[in-house]
């Protein structure tokens, strides 16, 4: 639904966006990266509201840039808070179902403001409204029309955590019904409950796309680590190492002053997580050690996001 | 566009903007019944009242405060993308806009002025003061609200066209002076009312035609610049 091709976009010497290409289809995407990345450039870009410098963008089969018609089937909550301060929030989301020629917008305004947990009877302006409210309006506002792609720029920033679990089953039953969502975030915790598919940027570029369990597994160039609990972790430790299988382990040391028992363990860094799951039982036979526990640590998309923005370490001499 | 009209209207509606212009417009009232109550005022008091104070500050220093916000304003502020993002044609949103802007200058322009003229000579005068403010105002908000979405900072570069354009460069010779908008309705204000032929510095058909040649250019600029701007 969304074809980005070689697109750049910069601003004097600024480049903002540079070189992506990706597609985007039915269901809940989102978009992470840090502040500055170029999140909400690409997708003004994906609107029509800045052209490419470079490359071309195409949503649902058209330009989105000078094709007004195709405003009819995008809806966009954009990253600014500003609104029409003197409506109400009925007027204002009537207005986008007025403008998209609704038949009857007053009722789809209604109900979309319904969607977004908000009351439709609310006779006071949008200057009164609090940030969440002012997002949640937004968001009515690109739904009003029922549009086939929604893009949303931090749609969740200013909620409290009741709205936004509220808006995440909201965005994943549109991406459910079919609708192409792309949701920009820098906050790690909401784009993981959007669903594993995720477009990353990184200073302008696409760090990583796909589902980001996936791309974890694809980093070669970043050992994958582990937790491992067991009674005698010194002679696991060195059985693993013997084995080959970890490329460095840590001990950790449980806190005498503290009562949990996650802190006996060994920490494991391994480039080859199946062939270490292979060989842990062995070592631990060999070691004579009871294995408790085996978690992974950086298979969450924190860690995912965290390698992709950081700098790859240097190669130790 | 109806609606569009509404919201725009809406967004001018601001208290001080209006208490100030209604100022301005009572003081243009004032100024005419001065006029008027002077001993020994002629046709060309009138007329210069209507030109100097009308023409060359109120009619433009208005207009500019409201076309230039009109669709400034919703740039700047970013609510711009709300209108941006619709399936309308982009010269309905500027007509709209325009028309909102003429709503209001107007009303709030061209009846002080009237009756400005009226207090200080009456017949012809009233009717020039009508006829030029009424094309001053089309050509001013036709340019400011080109302006406003054009450049940050309207105001100031709105006044500086005003102070040093119309003002100043226009008034420097017959072939600037042809491209002005104050000197165009100038010489329609002089050929309506009684005021002295020194008024007329521009052909008729040409002070006619300049103003709303302006005003449709910068509409179709405005037009234009709408469709291929950046939108915050």
């Amino acid at each position: 639904m969304i074809q980005v091709a070689g697109v750049s976009r910069w601003f004097g010497d600024v480049v903002a966006v540079s070189d992506v290409s990706f597609d985007v289809g039915p269901g809940v995407t989102a978009l992470l990266g840090p502040n500055g990345a170029g999140k909400s450039t690409l997708l003004r870009l994906l609107c029509g509201l800045t052209t490419p410098s470079q490359g071309t963008v195409r949503v649902l089969g058209a330009n989105p840039r000078g094709d007004p018609s195709l405003y009819r089937r995008i809806g966009l909550v954009p990253q600014q808070e500003a609104v029409f301060e003197r409506l109400t929030g009925l007027a204002f989301v009537a207005l986008a179902a007025e403008l998209h020629g609704l038949p009857s917008p007053e009722t789809a305004a209604e109900g979309a403001l319904r969607l977004v947990d908000l009351d439709p009877g609310d006779r006071r302006p949008l200057s009164t409204y609090s940030k969440g409210m002012r997002q949640r309006v937004k968001v009515a506002q690109a739904l009003v029309h029922e549009p086939e792609v929604v893009v949303l720029d931090e749609p969740l920033e200013g909620l409290d955590p009741r709205q936004r679990l509220h808006l995440i089953d909201l965005f994943r039953t549109l991406g459910a019904e079919g609708r192409c969502v792309l949701v920009s975030s820098h906050v790690l915790d909401e784009v993981e409950r959007f669903g594993s598919r995720v477009l990353v940027m990184a200073q302008g570029r696409l760090a990583a796309e796909g589902d980001f369990h996936d791309i974890r597994e694809l980093m070669d160039d970043r050992p994958h680590r582990l937790r491992l609990r067991t009674d005698r972790p010194h002679a696991l430790a060195g059985a693993l190492v013997a084995s080959g299988a970890a490329t460095a382990v840590r001990l950790e040391v449980q806190d005498p002053q503290s009562d949990r028992t996650t802190g006996s363990g060994v920490l494991v860094d391994t480039v080859d997580v199946a062939a270490f799951r292979a060989t842990v039982a062995g070592a631990a036979q060999q070691a004579g050690a009871r294995l408790l526990e085996l978690t992974p640590l950086d298979d969450d998309l924190e860690s995912v996001f965290r390698y992709l923005v950081a700098p790859v370490p240097p190669e130790p001499r | 566009m109806s609606t569009l009209y509404r919201l725009f209207l809406r967004s001018q509606l601001v208290r001080g903007r209006i208490i100030g212009l209604g100022s301005l417009g009572l003081l243009a009232v004032c100024l005419g019944f001065a006029v008027g109550a002077s001993d020994g005022a002629g046709p060309r008091d009138g007329a210069e009242l209507v030109s100097e104070y009308g023409l060359a500050l109120f009619v433009p220093v208005s207009v500019l405060l409201f076309a230039s916000a009109v669709l400034g304003d919703p740039n700047e502020d970013g609510t711009l993308v709300y209108l941006w993002l619709r399936p309308v044609a982009r010269w309905k949103i500027v007509a709209a806009a325009v028309a909102a802007a003429l709503s209001l200058c107007l009303p709030l322009v061209v009846l002080p002025m009237a009756l400005a003229g009226a207090l200080a000579g009456g017949g012809g005068l009233v009717v020039g003061a009508i006829a030029s403010c009424t094309l001053a105002t089309v050509s001013y908000v036709g340019i400011f609200t080109w302006l406003g979405l054009r450049v940050k900072r309207a105001l100031v570069w709105g006044l500086a066209y005003i102070l040093i354009w119309e003002g100043f460069v226009a008034r420097a010779g017959s072939t600037p002076a042809t491209l002005s908008v104050r000197a165009s309705t100038r010489s329609v204000l002089g050929r309506i009312s009684d005021a002295p032929r020194d008024f007329v510095e521009v052909g008729s058909i040409a002070a006619v035609l300049v103003p709303l040649l302006a005003a449709a250019v910068a509409l179709w600029l405005t037009v234009r610049r709408l469709a291929s701007q950046d939108v915050a």
